[in-house]
């Protein structure tokens, strides 16, 4: 233990202050020599003694005060082992704070951010005279100093870094770096060398993630917040939730969702499972518990099964309760939307419409999906292509569309496909089937891009109905590893199923296409391929009875429901209604939107390009709920992401630096206590003179 | 010591009451027993002026005092008989302990009781009565002059004893119980005191106090309990808001420090049941209660407690200020 400003100490001559106050502020009395006193006696004698018994205590209670004031202002520290060598000639350094989440492990009663506020101090404090420096967090919304000569400033950004609560959404130390070395930069070229100092702890995300040199003649330097990095300090267990999904169940119920995840158990290897208690909470209520046992540094899955009560999209939040004290907390609770329930926009091109319904393209379609499970979900509206066209060139760009079907459209026009190219790309989900009217040729130039194949020619592979010989195409066996028919069983009601055209498509293995449904000659008869943040489904037969009697059977309406149900991006469930923190969430409006955060903040968003609004800063855990005006609220949770609570120890080789060195020892002050000591006498005080004051009254 | 009674006079009795005194004399209301003849009513038959009864004549009786008128009306010889006159044996008893000590000028305690028995002294010594007195003072019992005596020498001895300052504890009790066996019959026994604290070494010195008098009445004394009140110590008159330490004069309790406004009602409350319960206790046993308080003329009270001695009716003790009460 040493002292900082030892001549602080000085001021403890101040202690006589509150004594001579003391004996000078005590009232004098005036004496009377009383021959009545009997008569005062009885109750006096109390306040008396009760008097000087106050005195004394509020006097010991200002001298503590004082004294632990004067030793808090004299800067009591206690040497760390640790030692951060520091360029011994005058040089432009950067501090490149390590913010992520797992910065908020305790250790020794604080937080690594608290250790690494030390560290750094000890950095400043070593720096040779002529240097300057900047400082950098990794977190988004962390400071950004720009190199001076004056550390002081990077000492109070320092220190109120490290009063915050560790966030989330924090980008590794390595992706921190650009940013440091544009610092740098700013700087402007001098003849001084440049250094990054970078602290963290010795994880992947952290230190493990550093290159040895940020550019060239730029040496970045790894600075452990804790221990050092030939000793890291023990690890400490903690527990995390890790990869909370959830899933529909539709095996179970329409309304039933499967929420599963894995409990991860960080610290050192070897000793007994550990029971942990899991509770699931469905729009603020505990409605499930589960106890699993997790292995000392290893996983545990868990799995709940929920059928909502309601219809509609819920909360959902799942934790780990009675947890006590955690190592690392905040990486207990995982949200989650389940919107199992989100509307889907379909627009039902039709491409062959009749007067008469069963000959209508559309109409077997948009009677299976009326016929659903998920109708309720589901809104459909058909148009003519000529009405989409006029859409799209109006400037409409089909925002408020999740799907779009062309059934048996020729083909889109040219100065539109492109339009509907960027739609997909941005998100939309397009099905086409074919039919009499579809130009192969057409579509491949327009829209060839994203077609799952190019399409070739139709084929007749049977006969009319009636003819004596009755030739027809069945439907082989589905693939029920294909994204649209996971977890369907059986021969969903299709194997009947007599084609007599399909359209053959033109093989192409560098396209990621993925057959779902294929016809027993093996030509493929529903084929998919997700198209950036799209998904493009294609029928190479008809969607009405023109070529096919798919639409007869009984399992066409499972199908068209899980067929939209994967095209529609826009509200997958897992994967759009909960993104990881700092991810951007994309939200489809035209006009402003507002969007509630977990903290209660409210932000309110422009749509950027193509009927979207961007909404970027997903860096608090919990549910966001989005306002748009004229269109139904959204609500999407956000998840740390759970490679932020890894704090598994990685090797992290020490770099030399060429040229002289200073040794830093970081220093960690204990006065944080003495002035924590002194505002509790401060209260302490205040209290005891306030009593006093009232009874003398 | 001044031997001479005038002088030891002047330095005790202020010079109104000197002249208040000149020409007065001590009456009491009831007969004395004293062991000569003197100026008071006796309690037995004797050579005097005031007419006692007629008693029959025995032979050997005085004829001289053979009263024929009455022989005349009644037809036998009865013999007139007078009261006796005889001197009164008087003993003061005096409260010299610290407590006297309060208040300034005429207003002081001691020097007010000690005027008080000085005259009465005066007066007593002046008809040919006998005087005795004794102090307590300082923890001790000045019992020296206990006797009673006649004499111009009784007063200065007298004097002396009171010019000495108040200073102590003075045991009423043990004062009373040492007075009381060498007292001559049908003394009339005269406390000075302020009856405030009659011992504050012993918690039950109130009842040991009175009974000690009630028993003194009993041997057929007369006692008068004349007491001496300072106006502070009727009212606790202190308005300021500083704090206050109140000393015991005598040494023997703890001092109290407070304000005087939040401590005087409980303390007017104590003092009121102490002198209620002093009153009856008093009424109880047939002892005579005379109050006076320093700020009242000094002629005034000795006027008064000659009245009182005298038998004329005195109103109840008053304590409201002489101001209040013109």
């Amino acid at each position: 233990m040493s002292l900082l400003a030892p001549l602080m100490l000085l001021g403890l001559l101040g202690l006589a202050l509150p004594l001579l106050a003391h004996l000078r502020g005590r009232e004098q009395p005036r004496r009377v020599a009383f021959a009545a006193l009997r008569f005062l006696a009885p109750r006096d004698e109390v306040i008396t003694q009760r008097h000087r018994l106050r005195d004394r205590l509020l006097l010991a209670l200002r001298l503590g005060l004082l004294a632990l004031l004067v030793l808090a202002l004299s800067r009591p520290v206690s040497v760390g082992d640790a030692r951060v060598a520091v360029l011994g000639e005058a040089h432009d350094a950067v501090l490149l704070l390590d913010a992520s989440f797992s910065m908020g492990l305790q250790v020794d009663g604080h937080s690594l951010r608290v250790a690494s506020e030390d560290a750094g101090a000890a950095i400043l404090e070593a720096l040779p005279a002529g240097s300057r420096v900047g400082l950098l967090s990794t977190d988004p919304a962390g400071p950004r100093l720009e190199l001076s000569a004056d550390p002081g400033r990077i000492r109070q950004a320092l220190a109120d870094w490290a009063a915050q609560p560790p966030g989330a959404g924090a980008w590794t130390l390595e992706s921190g770096l650009p940013g440091a070395l544009a610092l740098l930069r700013l700087a402007g070229d001098g003849p001084q060398r440049r250094v990054v100092y970078a602290i963290g702890d010795l994880t992947a995300r952290g230190l493990g993630s550093l290159p040895a040199t940020a550019a060239p003649e730029v040496p970045v330097l790894p600075v452990p917040a804790a221990g050092t990095l030939t000793a890291p300090p023990p690890v400490l267990e903690h527990l995390s939730l890790e990869s909370v999904h959830w899933s529909p169940a539709r095996e179970i119920d329409p309304q039933a969702v499967r929420i599963s995840g894995e409990v991860r158990r960080h610290g050192p290897a070897g000793g007994p499972p550990r029971r942990v208690v899991l509770v699931l909470r469905i729009a603020d209520e505990a409605t499930a518990r589960a106890e699993i046992d997790v292995p000392a540094a290893g996983l545990a899955s868990f799995e709940f099964n929920h059928t909502a009560a309601a219809a509609g999209p819920t909360a959902a939040t799942v934790e780990i309760s009675e947890l006590g004290d955690d190592a690392l907390p905040g990486d207990e609770v995982r949200h989650l939307w389940l919107a199992g329930e989100d509307r889907i926009e379909v627009a039902l091109v039709n491409g062959d419409p009749s007067e008469m319904r069963a000959h209508d393209e559309v109409f077997f379609l948009a009677t299976a999906l009326a016929a659903s499970g998920s109708a309720r979900r589901l809104s459909v509206h058909s148009l003519a292509p000529d009405q989409l066209e006029a859409r799209l060139r109006s400037g409409d760009h089909l925002a408020d569309v999740d799907v779009l079907v062309l059934a048996n459209v020729r083909a889109p026009a040219e100065d539109i496909a492109p339009v509907l190219r960027d739609r997909v790309a941005a998100g939309m989900g397009l099905w086409i089937s074919v039919g009499d009217r579809v130009e192969a040729r057409a579509y491949n130039e327009r829209l060839g891009e994203l077609l799952p194949l190019l399409l070739r020619e139709p084929l007749i592979v049977g006969t009319a109905p009636g003819r004596t010989e009755a030739r027809s195409e069945g439907v082989a066996p589905p693939n029920l590893t294909h994204p649209i028919l996971l977890g369907l069983h059986g021969e969903l009601g299709l194997l009947g199923t007599r084609t007599r055209r399909i359209f053959l498509l033109e093989p192409d293995p560098s396209r990621s296409a993925e057959v779902a449904l294929s016809f027993t000659s093996g030509a493929p008869a529903l084929i998919s391929r997700p198209f950036e943040r799209g998904r493009v489904a294609m029928l190479t037969t008809s969607i009405d009875r023109d070529w096919s009697d798919l639409p007869l059977r009984p399992g066409f309406v499972p199908l068209a429901e899980r067929v939209l149900a994967w095209l529609d991006t826009g509200h997958p469930g897992a994967s759009a209604a909960t993104i990881r923190a700092g991810e951007p969430r994309l939200i489809p409006t035209d006009r402003p939107v507002t969007v509630h955060t977990p903290d209660g903040q409210e932000r309110v968003l422009p749509p950027e390009l193509e009927g979207q609004a961007v909404f970027k800063n997903t860096l608090v855990p919990g549910h966001y709920h989005v306002t748009r005006q004229g269109g139904e609220p959204l609500t999407f949770a956000v998840q740390r992401d759970p490679a932020e609570s890894d704090t598994t120890a990685v090797p992290v080789r020490p770099l030399a630096l060429d040229g002289d060195q200073v040794l830093a020892a970081a220093q960690h002050p204990r006065w944080r206590p003495l002035v924590q000591l002194a505002a509790l006498l401060l209260l302490l005080e205040t209290l005891l003179r306030l009593r006093r004051s009232r009874r003398r009254r | 010591m001044s031997q001479d009674p005038a002088q030891a006079l002047a330095a005790v009795v202020p010079p109104e009451l000197r002249d208040l005194l000149r020409g007065r004399q001590l009456v009491l209301a009831r007969p004395v027993g004293g062991p000569h003849a003197g100026r008071h009513t006796g309690v037995r038959a004797g050579l005097g002026d005031q007419f006692r009864g007629h008693v029959p004549y025995s032979p050997g009786d005085d004829p001289r005092r053979i009263d024929w008128r009455a022989v005349a009306r009644r037809d036998r010889l009865v013999l007139r008989q007078t009261d006796a006159e005889d001197a009164l044996s008087l003993v003061l008893l005096v409260d010299a302990a610290g407590g006297m000590a309060y208040g300034t000028g005429t207003s002081n305690k001691q020097r007010h009781a000690a005027a008080l028995a000085a005259a009465l002294a005066h007066l007593a010594l002046r008809q040919g009565d006998n005087l005795g007195f004794a102090l307590g003072r300082d923890g001790a019992l000045e019992l020296a002059q206990l006797r009673p005596r006649s004499g111009p020498s009784r007063l200065g001895a007298l004097a002396h004893a009171l010019t000495r300052e108040a200073s102590g504890v003075c045991p009423l009790p043990d004062l009373v119980a040492a007075v009381a066996p060498t007292l001559p019959r049908r003394s009339l026994v005269l406390l000075l005191s302020d009856l405030l604290d009659p011992d504050p070494t012993r918690p039950d010195a109130d009842e040991q106090f009175l009974r000690g008098l009630a028993a003194l009445r009993s041997r057929g004394h007369d006692v008068v309990l004349v007491q001496v009140l300072h106006r502070d110590e009727l009212e606790l008159p202190w308005t300021e808001r500083g704090m206050l330490r109140f000393e015991d004069p005598r040494g023997a309790r703890e001092a109290v420090e407070g304000h005087a406004p939040g401590l005087r009602p409980a303390y007017l409350e104590r003092l009121h049941a102490h002198l209620g319960g002093l009153e009856r206790g008093c009424a109880e046993s047939g002892l005579h209660l005379h109050r006076t308080v320093t700020d009242e003329p000094l002629t005034g009270a000795l006027l008064a407690l000659l009245a009182r001695l005298s038998g004329h009716p005195e109103p109840a003790p008053t304590l409201e200020p002489a101001g209040a009460r013109r």
